[in-house]
């Protein structure tokens, strides 16, 4: 495949794992507002999220600093334009790839871009007031899912999708690990408080954010305690947002792909994110920091991002000719 | 050609395919027009509505660059009402048009190599010296098989007294094809009851044709052919079309800096390493394929590809200075091509077409320019053209100060009223003009997919067919049989 290809069917998932990831934080985030009984500022209720996205920085240069407010916040997370990030400039790049993948993807999965991308954009060109966003947020969630579900009934499994499965999963596991990392920081400052009574409202958002509260209350039946919804966030192989379950994607799809040898950079890379998660547990987790663990983990996905540049994306130069 | 009194006289009535005089239906048309009235428009209107969503959903667009939008992305603009081509009427341009494209193959051989019909006087030399489209580089290179023109796009219209005329050839990289079978998907799917009653010859296998084409010239023959489509990008206003035959013809769609060569072999840059490529449909135009032969500030090319193509190890379709044989200065000569090369009569005639480096011819037309559609020779899509009819005087006088100053630069045509057709329009059928272009294959042998793509102008009065001039389109019906 050519290289061009699949760093742009990597990215044509990655921007919509992106959008997807933004509206649900952005929806969870709205509804909590509704009745949060704490008198926090919009501020307060707003920061984080630009934390996560780590656009706090081009917000104050778009607005003042002091203008966190709901309508500005979803402004701009959502339409940009001062911020790239947003759902509409993500989706459509995540076109505009699929655009140059055209030929390499199914007519169901071009259809369904186009599809999301006219819902998006029309509903754009209007107003998003607060009352009105959360319905918004979750049809483009709605909409993404479609995708994702015509694209696991109509795309051929081979090196193509192994690709599409990279861009989803290195996306998710970066989205999860910036989450767990701004909201727990949150929730406990300081690793002594660990224990103390919890607010259940806020945990249960930061679970509803990565759409695992359901399953959480299922398998733990003794409350909301930090070291379980860690468990729960990090290590739960079987949990479709978890730290783990992404990277055991991520390896997957690797061996879907199926060209680069096992001591390449990008095997390597996977092998010791897997093995970052493997040597840590839970308590492990909360009694060496939860902040430090993250960081380490993002700095593996960095390394592997930039392994897969060396295995696929840019490993013609100066290569030699293959025989055929 | 707008309703002005002072130029009417001198334009006879347009022939109407779809009526007679009296608003009957030519025979042809009488089972269709029979359906519609029983139809009623309102469930037109109803399919039409289908019609855009469904556009829209697949992507079936185009961007429009003009100076002031910038890639605009519009939905291919398809009329419901098909146009139908009786059996014996496609006979005539089947050959007409394979007959056509054998003599300018042949022209174009001869051109780039011993240029007899320049030694014994039948073309000008300067004419074509001083062609834009005309490669000195190439001259002496041996393409495969002896092909230059693999695919042709045969613009051809029909005049008042409904004779078919050829008013262009499109040599170097027609486009249209995908969007003739788009059209004819789309028809199919809005409106299957139109076929019942009529035996439509088929055109969706144009993409397996042009894909034993491209076989047929791999230089490691045709079992050992990876073939790959080379597109300026996905802002190209063709792109559309590029992923589409890529996707049918199931090969690579490649970008200029996909490609590299080597020891003058060309690869492609793949996640598994280089491989090589030996046949290339290229949809950019010469001047963008190798910045080292042809345009050294091209972003687009790929160094060293005409050297790969000069050794014989890659083939490239068209062949580079295939564009000389379509330049439109060249146009009047194609008649007298077909009867020096292949001591045949021309099937097909062409539009009388004036030569402004012809002093009579050039005197001519200046004083008759309302009656003219001057043409820049090497532009296309619309774009350079005086509509002589619809013109102002202020642009007359420009054009003809251009032509003074530079006359190799510009042909002349008469006005030819375009043929008229029924299209749905805001709930209305109405008369547009439309024109043909069907599509010529040169591989083992030439084929001819029955049909093409008809263009509409969507402009009342408008004889300007371009989709980048707000043209639309129709789906194409030769009868079979």
């Amino acid at each position: 495949m050519l290289s061009r290809i699949a760093e742009s069917l990597c990215w044509m998932s990655r921007y919509l794992e992106r959008a997807d990831n933004t509206a649900r934080l952005m929806e969870i985030n709205l509804l909590y507002l509704v009745e949060a009984e704490e008198h926090l500022s919009e501020a307060v209720m707003w920061r984080p999220l630009l934390s996560i996205s780590g656009s706090e920085a081009a917000f104050a240069q778009y607005y003042n600093a002091t203008a966190i407010t709901a309508q500005n916040v979803i402004q701009f997370m959502t339409k940009g334009p001062a911020n790239p990030n947003a759902i509409h400039p993500s989706l459509r790049l995540a076109r505009e790839n699929a655009r140059v993948v055209r030929d390499r993807i199914s007519k169901e999965m071009w259809q369904g871009m186009n599809e999301l991308w006219w819902m998006v954009d029309t509903r754009l060109k209007s107003a998003l007031p607060p009352e009105r966003a959360a319905a918004f947020y979750a049809s483009v969630r709605n909409e993404v899912a479609r995708f994702h579900g015509l694209t696991s009934s109509t795309m051929m499994r081979g090196e193509a999708y192994g690709f599409y499965q990279l861009g989803t999963f290195a996306e998710r596991a970066d989205m999860t690990a910036r989450i767990l990392d701004v909201k727990y920081h949150i929730l406990l400052p300081d690793a002594a408080m660990v224990g103390s009574p919890l607010d259940y409202y806020q945990w249960a958002a930061l679970l509803k954010s990565l759409s695992g509260f359901e399953a959480y209350r299922r398998k733990y039946h003794t409350g909301m305690r930090p070291i379980d919804v860690a468990q729960h966030a990090i290590f739960e192989g079987d949990f479709p947002r978890s730290l783990q379950f992404a990277v055991d994607r991520i390896q997957r799809a690797l061996e879907m792909i199926g060209t680069a040898a096992a001591d390449s950079p990008s095997r390597q890379a996977v092998g010791r994110l897997l093995a970052h998660l493997s040597h840590h547990s839970a308590e492990i987790v909360l009694r060496e920091g939860f902040h430090e663990f993250l960081q380490g983990f993002l700095e593996h996905m960095a390394a592997f991002n930039a392994a897969l540049q060396v295995d696929y994306f840019a490993a013609y130069l100066g290569a030699e000719p293959c025989a055929t | 050609m707008q309703t002005d009194s002072a130029v009417e006289p001198v334009l006879r009535m347009p022939y109407h395919e779809f009526y007679l005089d009296d608003f009957e239906p030519r025979p042809h048309y009488r089972p269709l027009w029979e359906h519609i009235r029983r139809m009623g428009q309102h469930a037109l209107a109803t399919k039409a509505q289908e019609l855009h969503l469904a556009m829209r959903t697949e992507g079936i667009t185009f961007a429009v660059y003009s100076e002031t939008e910038q890639g605009i992305e519009r939905v291919w603009p398809f009329d419901l009402i098909p146009r139908i081509i009786p059996t014996a009427e496609w006979a005539i341009l089947e050959a007409g048009l394979k007959q056509r494209v054998r003599a300018l193959n042949l022209f174009l051989k001869d051109i780039y190599h011993e240029q007899r019909i320049l030694k014994d006087g039948v073309i000008s030399a300067q004419l074509i010296y001083q062609g834009k489209h005309f490669r000195q580089e190439i001259v002496d290179i041996d393409p495969p098989h002896d092909i230059y023109p693999h695919i042709g796009g045969i613009d051809i219209i029909r005049n008042d007294d409904g004779r078919y005329l050829i008013l262009e050839d499109n040599l170097r990289t027609p486009s249209g094809v995908s969007y003739m079978i788009a059209n004819r998907v789309l028809q199919r799917r809005i409106l299957p009851e139109f076929f019942t009653k009529y035996r439509v010859r088929r055109v969706e296998h144009y993409p397996s044709l042009l894909l034993q084409a491209l076989r047929h010239v791999s230089p490691r023959g045709r079992d050992q052919a990876e073939i790959v489509v080379l597109t300026p990008g996905i802002y190209n206003s063709a792109y559309f079309e590029h992923t589409f035959l890529a996707k049918e013809m199931g090969v690579e769609l490649v970008e200029g800096r996909d490609l590299v060569v080597k020891n003058n072999v060309v690869y492609m840059k793949t996640t598994a390493g280089l491989q090589r490529v030996d046949v290339i449909y290229r949809r950019v135009d010469d001047e963008f394929l190798d910045p080292l032969c042809f345009h050294s500030d091209s972003l687009l090319g790929v160094a060293g590809i005409i050297n790969a193509w000069r050794a014989g190890n890659v083939a490239l379709v068209n062949a580079p200075g295939s564009g000389i044989a379509d330049d439109k200065a060249v146009f009047p000569f194609v008649p007298d091509m077909i009867r020096y090369y292949l001591g045949e009569q021309p099937i097909l005639d062409n539009v009388p077409t004036y030569l402004m480096t012809k002093h009579e011819d050039r005197a001519y037309v200046l004083a008759h320019l309302e009656q003219m559609v001057v043409k820049a020779v090497n532009e296309s899509g619309g774009y350079g053209m005086l509509m002589g009819p619809a013109s102002t005087p202020a642009l007359r006088a420009e054009f003809a100060k251009r032509i003074e100053e530079n006359p190799r630069n510009y042909i002349a045509q008469q006005v030819i009223p375009l043929s008229r057709h029924a299209c749905y329009l805001d709930g209305e059928l109405e008369s547009r003009h439309i024109d043909l272009r069907p599509y010529v294959i040169y591989g083992a042998d030439i084929d001819v997919v029955p049909g093409g793509l008809t263009r509409v102008a969507l402009t009342k009065g408008s004889l300007v067919v371009n989709s980048s001039q707000g043209g639309g389109s129709k789906d194409t019906w030769v009868l079979a049989e």
